[in-house]
């Protein structure tokens, strides 16, 4: 674990420890449940993450480099991107075990395009959730917003590859 | 019980695939949750800290007051306002659109809600970790880049939205 996320780590504790405090001055009782609410989320989500995490584990264990060049690799042109971009659509899952796959794909040979566009449509483009949106903002709303989500990724990824390391594939 | 597993049936279709993987590989296996496990063991302070924050600021941070600064009037700034928002703010996307579908009906700019909703791909909470497995570059410019092109994705789905006379459901 890097210094700087300890560092990290340390102030956001800081920043929790203070909301709370400031929480507990203000409202001892609503302190009290906002406590409750984010043990009970805690505990919630903890079987998705330990399941996630084991995937992640897995695919870094089981799946061969040779799988992650050939689909968003280097040399595989504007079909890695997008590629990339529709496996982060379909994908849904807790952010926090999206970077360590990110860093895995990196790992196994994939593009910083590829990976940025992957990530970046992981958190900006949601499929599944799709009817959901739809139902509370609309079909011309939803499409249009994940039709440009979608094309956003892309542009994002390939900026980010080209920036970093001077290749946008 | 049955309801349990129903209601987790990814995590247990994933231990189910874990337990036959380790049958027939169980060295690989065996590396596999090691991997997790301490990939795990690493979000596991931070996700505290988020979720902690997160019960706070739902409890403490009212829509009213986002509110307040985002109505009909508000111009650039507000769009602004609107996308550094949508980054404090934790959680999985479609946890917020009943929120956002509020802000219309009430009057907020299209390009605001869309803004908002484009930047909240940014996971502040998670950026120290996030570059503890991309590195600070490519997560500095990632974020910089979705930041950017939230605004730009909010004033295209007004232009948009109002040319095929949208309205809020």
């Amino acid at each position: 674990m890097g210094k700087s996320l300890l560092l990290m780590l340390a102030a956001y504790g800081v920043l929790v420890a203070a909301s709370y405090f400031y929480a507990f001055r203000k409202d001892t009782g609503k302190a009290k449940k906002s406590i409750a609410k984010g043990w009970k989320q805690f505990l919630n989500q903890l079987p998705l993450l330990i399941a996630v995490f084991l995937l992640v584990g897995i695919f870094d264990k089981f799946v061969p480099k040779s799988i992650v060049v050939n689909l968003i690799g280097k040399g595989k042109g504007f079909m890695s991107v997008l590629r990339a971009s529709i496996l982060g659509s379909i994908i849904m899952g807790p952010v926090s075990s999206a970077y360590p796959f990110g860093a895995v794909l990196l790992d196994k040979g994939a593009t910083i395009a590829a990976t940025a566009v992957f990530l970046d449509a992981w958190v900006m483009v949601g499929v599944i959730t799709l009817p959901f949106e739809i139902s509370v903002f609309g079909k011309k709303f939803a499409l249009l917003r994940n039709i440009l989500a979608f094309v956003g990724t892309i542009i994002i990824g390939m900026i980010t590859g080209l920036l970093l390391v001077g290749s946008a594939f | 019980m049955k309801e349990y597993i129903k209601k987790h049936l990814f995590e247990f279709s994933t231990f189910v695939f874990t337990g036959v993987l380790f049958v027939f590989y169980p060295a690989k296996t065996l590396a596999a949750v090691e991997e997790g496990t301490i990939l795990l063991l690493r979000m596991l302070p931070m996700f505290l800290c988020v979720v902690f924050f997160s019960s706070f600021l739902a409890l403490f941070l009212s829509p009213k007051t986002i509110q307040k600064y985002l109505g009909k009037e508000s111009g650039f700034w507000g769009i602004v306002i609107a996308a550094v928002l949508g980054t404090v703010i934790v959680g999985p996307l479609w946890i917020l659109f009943p929120l956002f579908e509020t802000l219309l009906k009430k009057g907020a700019r299209i390009s605001i809600v869309g803004a908002m909703v484009g930047a909240f791909a940014i996971k502040t909470p998670w950026i120290p970790y996030a570059i503890s497995f991309l590195g600070v570059k490519f997560i500095l410019i990632s974020v910089v880049l979705i930041l950017g092109y939230a605004v730009i994705e909010g004033l295209l789905m007004e232009k948009i939205l109002l040319k095929v006379n949208y309205q809020p459901k």
